[in-house]
């Protein structure tokens, strides 16, 4: 009952993925065209260029159709798996072929990001619920609201001026020093060191997923310590933890099922943070000069680059909305009073 | 069940869209490759020729051909340059910005070029050239066994082909060979002659531009190829370009001039100026070049192991009024607003020194030149006040004037110059300024449609003449994407007339005239030609500041231990 019920839950939770992408479509090609101005005129700019010459340029990036006409061509495109070409500086490259190197450059951040704001907030939460009431916890609980409301820019810069620039001990932008050569698989590069056995491209990025991937992480664990700390006091005040300390059982075990036990908000918590996760990679990347998606939106957002922006977010919320119902059924599976 | 799943679709939609579109337009209020040219020799440098060397400045470790190996030992190999510049399109049919035009000025090269450090047209791929006595056929002789970077020959067709392939293609910058040349013909193996439109007494200054320049054959003939890395005939070749992370160049061994001090320039692109900063403290980097803020290049110049070259601009900053709406339509009101502003406060606490007051639309240096502005003074509140009140204005009736500035494309001073210009303007007490911004692609916009009043702009030249400063400003043929609505017959007869006349003192007499006319007219207001910077570590020499704007990296090299 329980596996068919799931299987349903699973299909409807992935149709309904296409409207979430075309309501965040609608949004994106709205707000894209609601000013004025377009990418022909952002590269042009003040530039003394002839006025048939402009039109000729807007032809070409075909914004002389009818709004509705552009919508409906795009949104066709993309049911093709065509996300478009860009549409400005330069003109005419497939926007697939960004994605294709801007995204595993994202999700290689995301991944050190995520893992780094988990290991810290499960250890964080850990010793707060471990030394309730003491300084020590409230420490954690300061910790977890500054780490929480840091600004990723200002504190990257931090990160950067203290081990880049004093200590120079870590780069302070880019993903690999562009000496070295790496030959990519899957745009991974520290997997890809490690496929191609090429350990100075392996130290190098990892070096430079340091700062960039402790910032995201940090800031992403204040979340995390509050949660393991409170669901850990609630269990570890529990009858069975009680019962457990009477027989005697050692302190770590003890420590340990409390842990396992507070840990399923913990997932379902995570797979809402992957969103918030990809939102600050973008500000991150933009900090720590980091090739991936968000400095890709950003730039192609200062060219007003429709077909650019409106593909890496389609591609973007479809990445998301995937990795949301994965984190749901491990939940569903994980917990077994969840019913579908 | 389903109602509340699709809810929670909806809400991270919603919460997604609300990250990236809020997170990404927040940022700006923040703050403002693939196949190399194969190479099969990098080692091998072919004897310059006698006549390639007269071009090119030598610095003074070393002679730029010499082998001397007690000299070459001493140097680095490579040095990485730092932008926070991003590279647009790499193929000079489309290319139109200052940056991907130093790119293309170092990997290709064109019949004409300047002499570094000047604005000096010397020979480039051209030994020599004539021109007609009608000013319309300009004849050029290459010279002998050129070679493109991948080894290929370099003919006078691959000339024609090239600048065909401008024409026929239709980018951004083809107007620059469009709006001038008929046709264009290969005489022989070695003679490419340039039929033109009109007589053009600035032709070679046209011709030392990227859509000029000869490009490798690989080219395709009707299309651009943004990404592509076959170059032309410079002294580097791209071996390595990945858009917005970096991109590596080598030395050309076939290039006819001097071989390049340093084999291997690497281009690193960086976000914006903290990471730049950041970047050459920390020795990623060994030149931080476009563009750094004012703040970071006072801190630069005060500390040790960094050292600060200033190079003079030949961008210019100014106001534009628009001739057609009320209150700008009044000439009185624009020569007060003209009078009110104090140029060297500007430059003084908003740019620390980084700039120069301008009072023509033509930058000091260039020839014609002349301080036309100068009638109205700076900062002349009382000039300002009179004319203010002879237009009708008083304390109860104040002019009231919008100014409009973009923080997204002359960086993070912009906002603090509108500022600072407003307060100039209220101190007369007859002013009230409204202050309004707008993200570039509107702001652009908006000034094609002529819908502002008073607004904040700046301009790159498109080549080093006198004319690209007056021409597109004020011929009412050619200004229409200023949105000032100037028109003025004398103006346009003359900035003609001026185009066609070889003689430069004659053309200067003229340009003299039309800068007392824009003086009068007060259509635009000059505010600051700018001045750039470049920081190196201390071991870094070899930099000839140009006032092109274009650094070329042939001459650059690392001094080593």
């Amino acid at each position: 009952m329980a596996k068919k019920g799931l299987g349903y839950y699973i299909v409807v939770r992935a149709l309904m993925i296409i409207p979430t992408i075309l309501i965040l479509y609608t949004i994106v090609f709205i707000l894209l065209r609601i000013l004025p101005g377009n990418p022909i005129l952002a590269v042009v700019g003040t530039r003394n260029i002839p006025p048939e010459q402009l039109k000729h340029l807007e032809h070409l990036a075909g914004l002389d159709k009818p709004l509705i006409i552009q919508y409906f061509d795009y949104l066709w495109n993309v049911l093709h798996g065509n996300f478009g070409v860009t549409l400005a500086s330069p003109m005419g490259v497939p926007v697939i072929n960004y994605i294709a190197t801007r995204f595993p450059a994202t999700l290689e951040l995301t991944i050190w990001g995520f893992t780094f704001s988990v290991i810290i907030g499960l250890v964080t939460g850990m010793i707060a619920a471990l030394k309730r009431g003491s300084k020590i916890d409230t420490g954690m609980r300061i910790y977890s609201i500054v780490a929480y409301t840091l600004f990723i820019p200002w504190f990257g810069m931090i990160l950067q001026y203290v081990f880049g620039v004093i200590l120079g001990v870590l780069p302070t932008g880019g993903r690999i020093d562009p000496r070295i050569s790496l030959q990519t698989i899957t745009g991974l590069y520290v997997l890809d060191s490690i496929l191609t056995g090429n350990i100075p491209a392996l130290i190098s990025s990892i070096k430079h997923l340091i700062l960039p991937g402790l910032t995201l992480g940090i800031v992403l664990s204040g979340a995390y310590t509050r949660l393991v700390r409170n669901n850990m006091v609630d269990v570890l005040s529990m009858d069975f933890i009680r019962s457990y300390k009477a027989r005697g059982i050692p302190r770590y075990k003890i420590t340990w099922y409390a842990l396992k036990n507070a840990f399923i908000p913990v997932i379902t918590l995570m797979g809402l943070q992957f969103a918030i996760l990809l939102g600050g990679a973008i500000l991150t990347e933009t900090t720590f000069s980091w090739p991936g998606m968000g400095t890709f939106i950003v730039d192609r957002i200062e060219y007003r680059d429709y077909n650019s922006i409106q593909g890496a977010i389609i591609f973007f919320a479809f990445f998301v909305a995937v990795i949301s119902l994965i984190v749901d059924v491990i939940y569903a599976l994980l917990d077994p009073r969840i019913k579908y | 069940m389903k109602l509340k799943a699709l809810s929670k679709q909806v809400a991270i939609a919603v919460i997604i869209a609300i990250i990236i579109v809020g997170v990404a337009a927040g940022y700006f209020a923040f703050q403002a490759g693939k196949s190399p040219a194969s190479p099969t020799s990098t080692s091998s440098s072919l004897p310059s020729s006698p006549s390639a060397t007269t071009s090119e400045s030598s610095t003074p470790s070393s002679s730029p051909t010499s082998s001397a190996s007690s000299t070459e030992a001493k140097l680095a190999s490579e040095i990485v340059i730092g932008v926070t510049d991003k590279v647009t399109d790499l193929d000079p049919a489309n290319a139109y910005d200052f940056f991907t035009w130093e790119v293309l000025y170092n990997v290709m090269e064109g019949l004409v070029k300047y002499k570094p450090g000047t604005t000096e047209i010397v020979p480039g791929l051209a030994e020599n050239w004539t021109v007609s006595s009608d000013g319309k056929v300009w004849t050029f002789v290459l010279r002998p066994n050129l070679k493109f970077s991948d080894g290929t020959l370099l003919t006078a067709k691959d000339v024609v082909r090239s600048i065909e392939r401008v024409m026929k293609i239709k980018g951004d910058p083809s107007w620059l060979v469009t709006s001038f040349v008929e046709k264009v013909v290969a005489k022989d193996d070695r003679t490419v002659v340039f039929y033109l439109k009109q007589p053009t007494s600035f032709f070679l200054a046209l011709v030392a531009t990227p859509p000029y320049f000869p490009v490798n054959p690989k080219y395709p003939e009707d299309k651009i190829a943004s990404d592509a890395t076959w170059g032309g005939a410079g002294p580097y070749r791209i071996v390595k370009f990945v858009r917005d992370v970096e991109l590596v160049l080598e030395a050309n061994p076939y290039y006819y001039g001097p071989k390049p001090k340093t084999e291997k320039i690497i281009i690193k692109f960086y976000r914006d100026a903290s990471a730049l900063r950041l970047a050459l403290e920390s020795g990623e980097i060994d030149i931080a070049w476009r563009t750094l803020r004012p703040t970071d290049i006072q801190y630069f110049k005060q500390q040790s192991g960094f050292k600060v070259i200033e190079v003079p601009g030949s961008f210019i900053r100014y106001i534009c009024f628009n001739t057609k709406v009320s209150p700008t339509n009044n000439l009185l009101v624009r020569k007060a607003l003209a009078a009110a502003i104090d140029r060297q406060q500007i430059i003084d606490t908003v740019l620390l020194g980084a700039g120069e007051p301008l009072y023509s639309l033509v930058p000091k240096g260039l020839w014609s030149h002349i301080d036309a502005f100068k009638i109205y003074g700076d900062g002349n509140i009382e000039l300002a006040k009179k004319l203010l009140e002879q237009a009708g204005y008083s304390k109860d009736k104040p002019l009231e004037i919008t100014l409009w500035y973009t923080p997204t494309h002359y960086g993070d001073t912009e906002a603090d110059i509108a500022q600072l210009i407003a307060q100039q303007w209220e101190k007369t007490g007859l002013v009230k300024v409204t202050i309004k911004s707008a993200e570039w692609s509107t702001y652009v916009s908006y000034i094609r449609k002529g819908q502002l009043q008073a607004y904040l702009l700046g301009w790159y030249p498109d080549y080093l003449d006198p004319d690209d400063y007056l021409t597109p400003f004020l011929d009412s043929n050619a200004n229409g994407w200023s949105g000032t609505g100037f028109a003025n017959e004398t103006v346009n007869k003359l900035l003609e007339k001026a185009q066609t006349i070889v003689d430069q003192q004659e053309r200067a007499k003229i340009y003299e005239e039309v800068q007392k006319i824009l003086a009068e007219q007060v259509p635009y207001v000059p505010l600051f030609q700018g001045k750039l910077f470049i920081v190196t570590r201390s071991d870094i020499g070899g930099i000839i500041p140009s006032p092109t704007m274009i650094l070329m990296y042939n001459t650059i090299y690392k001094v080593q231990g």
